[in-house]
């Protein structure tokens, strides 16, 4: 199996979180833009996310967790498969030591090319299934339309990393993530299929923190800077409709429906008898 | 004995039901492949929405009336199973409805036992409503709407009507028939009406008596005196005050938002992705441009054309026409769903029995229909599941489809005895023996 193992660091240090980062990272976003853009959306992680300093990790910035994508793939075929993502959790061990009780959850944002959706009544199944400790989808998340008149979307997935991770105790712990997506039907080509090119999600980790006076949330955003992409990048060859069967196709579409008319309304007007004896009497 | 055979055919089929239904709960709950349809959960998430006091429309792709959402409301407060139970009892009503409709007809117990069993025994039907999906209500509500007309009830019929429109469009095909089968020398509301006899199939005698009213009455009355019958314009004021009504109140609460995902929607819906019409792949392939109103236009005019020579050749023999012209509208539409075919299974009983199609002939007619459907799905599999460029292919099996069901129209039409549903009401007097007691 090849190894995906993209080094993260962590580009964005911890924080309190505002109240509307409690839920979905995502959402104030598309509160904001309506939209998926890759630029906006990286600037709004960067600088928009409202951050400040987390207490009781001020002088502990290598305790923070670190989230690495060890393996990405598509499984399944056809229209609906479904993007395996394992994620390894890390923690240096040395720099955590008495630290409050706290829980954590990875945060995974899978921003999703266009062309290819997730259903999220399809998630709210898997929430109620307990498979998601938390899922949702944003953007254009309409299921019927054609990659032409559709926009982009994208799904934020929190997965449960469980008490007191950054003691160590769940060092190299790794969790794997299945998002279940489907493919719209994608613009005409003259090849046959339509070539979709899936990018790297957004990794985070989020703890909650007991303080002795009142409790805290921190954020820490894995990134790709350092990141060594190997060759299995993720590529789905959607079919297409060709280009060159469109006026051959409409043709026959009309003639065939022409024809299977005529036949009805021929075999109507000779086998509806009480008609022709109307037809005679009058 | 027969009346037996056929309580237990219907407490069999509810047993059946029954079973299917907790079945699905368990396919659900332990398999990946789930028992239950997607639209059940649409219905069951836009109810949950009416119960918590927002529209129903908040849930994407819920295209109904909102009728349907506050029917389905104990699937949350009683059990989420609730609207299974409710088309399931619905489609043990059609199976009772098909009974009555041929019993009044006169048709023999033992016909009309066979002819529910091809309702309730339809592997295609009994899972339609244990699998969730609403047809079998439409379907009962048709149903109902042929008996109130053949029992004189003309109010009631109009009212089911108007309701059976605002809940799915599609019955709209059938104004023109009733319309045109309200004739004032066949039916009159309030009047014993006298009805065709399966027993006496003196076809052509029948058809030269009503024919011959009919032809004195145009030459009395007049062209457009016959059409403005007192029971026409009953029937369409009713019909169509109750189907604004609710139109109105549910545009009123829910706005724009309801009129066009419950009524413009399917006027309007013309869907690239693959189905069984042959129109799909046509609409794919040109869906990045807009059509121009002459292609609107030829590929309404097929459905169009159909649609009125079967009303104007058969609309006497309104059940008959109903089937065929059900038939013929699902397949000239430009979406083809399997549910689809639910709405002319439930008429198919009731022109079974003036059938002279020889059981071979039929078991070639469903050999072919079947061969046909099962031969589109596997490109279909091998499309969506698979991922195989095979546009070309499956838009062929969907040509294939056509002439399957137009050879099945074809021999439907040519082995069928063609009898008026009513008999003229001054033919009474003279065949009071024929008369129906209701």
């Amino acid at each position: 199996m090849e190894l995906l193992l993209l080094k993260v660091r962590i580009c964005l240090v911890f924080g309190t979180i505002a109240s509307s980062f409690q839920g979905y990272i995502s959402e104030p976003y598309f509160e904001k833009y309506g939209s998926l853009h890759d630029s906006y959306f990286q600037d709004f992680l960067a600088h928009e996310v409202p951050l400040g300093l987390c207490e009781v990790f001020q002088n502990k910035i290598n305790s923070a967790p670190k989230l690495s994508i060890l393996h990405r793939r598509l499984i399944g075929e056809g229209s609906h498969r479904r993007l395996s993502t394992s994620i390894q959790f890390e923690i240096y061990q040395e720099s955590v030591s008495n630290l409050p009780d706290h829980y954590c959850e990875a945060i995974i944002i899978e921003k999703l090319p266009s062309g290819v959706f997730a259903d999220p009544f399809e998630l709210q199944d898997l929430l109620y299934r307990g498979v998601y400790m938390k899922a949702s989808a944003f953007g254009d998340t309409n299921l019927e339309l054609p990659s032409i008149q559709s926009n982009r979307s994208l799904v934020e997935i929190h997965m449960d990393i469980g008490s007191n991770a950054l003691t160590g105790s769940k060092h190299g712990m790794e969790t794997k993530i299945e998002l279940p997506i489907h493919a719209r039907y994608p613009p005409l080509g003259d090849r046959g299929y339509s070539r979709t090119e899936f990018g790297l999600p957004d990794l985070f980790t989020r703890c909650s923190i007991k303080g002795k006076s009142s409790s805290q949330s921190c954020i820490f955003m894995s990134t790709d800077s350092t990141a060594k992409v190997i060759d299995d990048s993720i590529v789905w060859e959607v079919p297409s409709g060709n280009k060159k069967h469109a006026s051959t196709v409409s043709f026959l579409t009309f003639v065939s429906a022409i024809l299977s008319a005529l036949s009805i309304v021929l075999v109507s007007i000779r086998h509806s008898n009480f008609e022709t004896d109307d037809s005679k009497q009058s | 004995m027969k009346r037996v055979d056929f309580r237990f055919i219907i407490l069999f089929s509810a047993f059946l039901r029954i079973f299917l239904i907790i079945y699905g709960e368990w396919q659900d709950t332990h398999m990946e492949v789930r028992y239950t349809d997607v639209d059940y959960f649409v219905f069951s998430d836009a109810a949950a929405l009416v119960v918590s006091g927002v529209s129903p429309y908040k849930r994407s792709t819920y295209r109904y009336s909102p009728l349907i959402a506050y029917l389905l409301t104990p699937n949350s407060i009683v059990h989420r199973s609730w609207g299974k139970v409710l088309f399931s009892i619905s489609d043990l009503l059609v199976g009772y409805f098909i009974r009555s409709i041929l019993k009044l007809q006169g048709v023999s117990d033992e016909i009309c036992i066979y002819s529910v069993m091809v309702w309730l025994f339809n592997p295609f039907t009994f899972t339609i409503g244990t699998r969730g999906n609403c047809e079998p209500i439409i379907c009962a509500m048709v149903l109902w709407i042929i008996l109130c007309l053949l029992k004189g009830k003309l109010l009631q019929a109009a009212f089911w009507y108007g309701l059976v429109v605002h809940l799915r469009i599609y019955p709209i095909i059938y104004a023109l028939p009733i319309v045109l089968a309200l004739e004032p020398c066949n039916f009159q509301s309030g009047k014993r009406l006298i009805l065709r006899k399966w027993s006496s199939r003196d076809i052509k005698a029948a058809q030269r008596s009503s024919t011959k009213n009919v032809s004195d009455l145009v030459q009395k009355l007049g062209v457009i005196a016959r059409l403005l019958t007192k029971e026409r314009i009953q029937f369409g004021l009713l019909s169509g005050t109750v189907f604004f009504f609710f139109t109105g109140i549910f545009f009123y609460l829910y706005e724009l938002e309801f009129l066009h995902e419950a009524l413009l929607y399917h006027l309007t819906r013309t869907d690239p992705r693959h189905n069984f019409s042959i129109y799909f792949y046509h609409i794919y392939l040109h869906y990045e441009r807009e059509f121009s109103l002459p292609e609107k236009l030829v590929s309404f005019l097929p459905q169009v054309i159909v649609q009125l020579v079967l009303i104007s050749r058969f609309r006497k023999d309104l059940p008959f026409c109903f089937f065929l012209q059900t038939v013929a509208f699902v397949a000239f539409n430009k979406v083809i769903t399997a549910q689809y075919f639910v709405w002319f299974f439930c008429l198919l009983p009731l022109i079974l029995p003036w059938s002279n199609m020889k059981p071979k002939q039929g078991l070639v007619c469903i050999s072919l229909w079947v061969g046909a459907q099962t031969h589109w799905l596997l490109w279909g599999y091998l499309l969506e599941f698979k991922g195989k460029q095979v546009f070309l292919c499956l838009w062929v099996a969907s040509l294939l489809f056509l002439a399957a069901n137009t050879f099945v129209l074809i021999c439907v039409i040519t082995h069928h005895t063609c009898s008026p549903l009513f008999r003229p009401l001054e033919h009474v007097n003279r065949t009071k023996s024929a008369k129906y007691k209701q």
